[in-house]
């Protein structure tokens, strides 16, 4: 079987190992996340009231940011990959490099501020 | 039409004709995380509603428990759980575990997909 099982010139073996370790720890955060909002929660959706409480526990906040991190790491890292596999010109893949950090990192800032912002809410 | 990886043939991705197994895992591992990045983003956009207060989290909730968001929402699991297990396959044999059994490993991991995909659907839409 073919597949993306060897790191690719371009994508660099360390990229490619941070994918693979990024994806490993996603399906144990996604896990929980599955569990908490569509298996206990009712109706398989928590209210904002269930979300406050929940982001009450400050390990939770870590977690929770902890996995938006390494998401977004997996999932440009795998935008990146499948641009690799378009042969694209120098050109066009330093101009995706600098949009998905800025993207990136954009994300990362906007889901940490919105956990934090729900942290603070007083119930 | 050649299957080399030049961005005009891209429309070859989506031709099933003349496919392995593994190349049906590979396609599938890149269709859902194509998906799914598109999801996460569209994720983050929609829970700023909670920045907004309980009436406008609230609300949006009322509106995703329609049937239709459902479905979507039930995809967005399908291409995740497919993602993740055939990810674990991907991770395994990129460090040298079961490269032997793969075909094995992606019939029975694909398997264990439709499972939870239908565990999935029937709490979505028998219980909930």
């Amino acid at each position: 079987m073919e597949g993306s099982l060897t790191p690719k010139r371009l994508e660099g073996s360390g990229r490619w190992l941070i994918k693979i370790i990024a994806g490993l720890f996603i399906v144990v955060f996604l896990g929980i996340h599955f569990v908490v909002n569509h298996l206990v929660a009712p109706g398989g959706l928590l209210t904002y009231a269930d979300v406050v409480a929940y982001y009450q526990n400050p390990v939770i906040v870590v977690m929770e940011v902890a996995f938006l991190v390494v998401v977004i790491t997996h999932a440009f890292l795998g935008v990146r990959s499948i641009l690799l596999d378009l042969n694209p010109t120098a050109w066009v893949l330093r101009a995706a490099n600098v949009l998905l950090v800025i993207v990136g990192a954009a994300a990362v800032i906007y889901g940490a501020w919105l956990a934090l912002t729900i942290a603070n809410v007083k119930i | 039409m050649p299957n080399q990886p030049e961005a005009k043939n891209w429309p070859r991705w989506f031709d099933p004709r003349s496919r392995s197994l593994g190349t049906f895992g590979f396609i599938l591992n890149r269709i859902t995380a194509l998906a799914l990045t598109l999801y996460l983003i569209l994720h983050l956009i929609a829970l700023g509603q909670l920045a907004q207060g309980p009436a406008a989290y609230d609300g949006f909730i009322a509106l995703v428990k329609n049937p239709l968001f459902k479905l979507g929402e039930l995809l967005v699991i399908a291409a995740g759980v497919i993602h993740g297990l055939n990810g674990i396959r991907i991770a395994l044999n990129s460090f040298g575990i079961g490269v032997r059994r793969q075909r094995s490993m992606f019939v029975i991991l694909m398997a264990l997909a439709v499972l939870c995909i239908a565990f999935f659907g029937w709490k979505m839409f028998m219980e909930g």
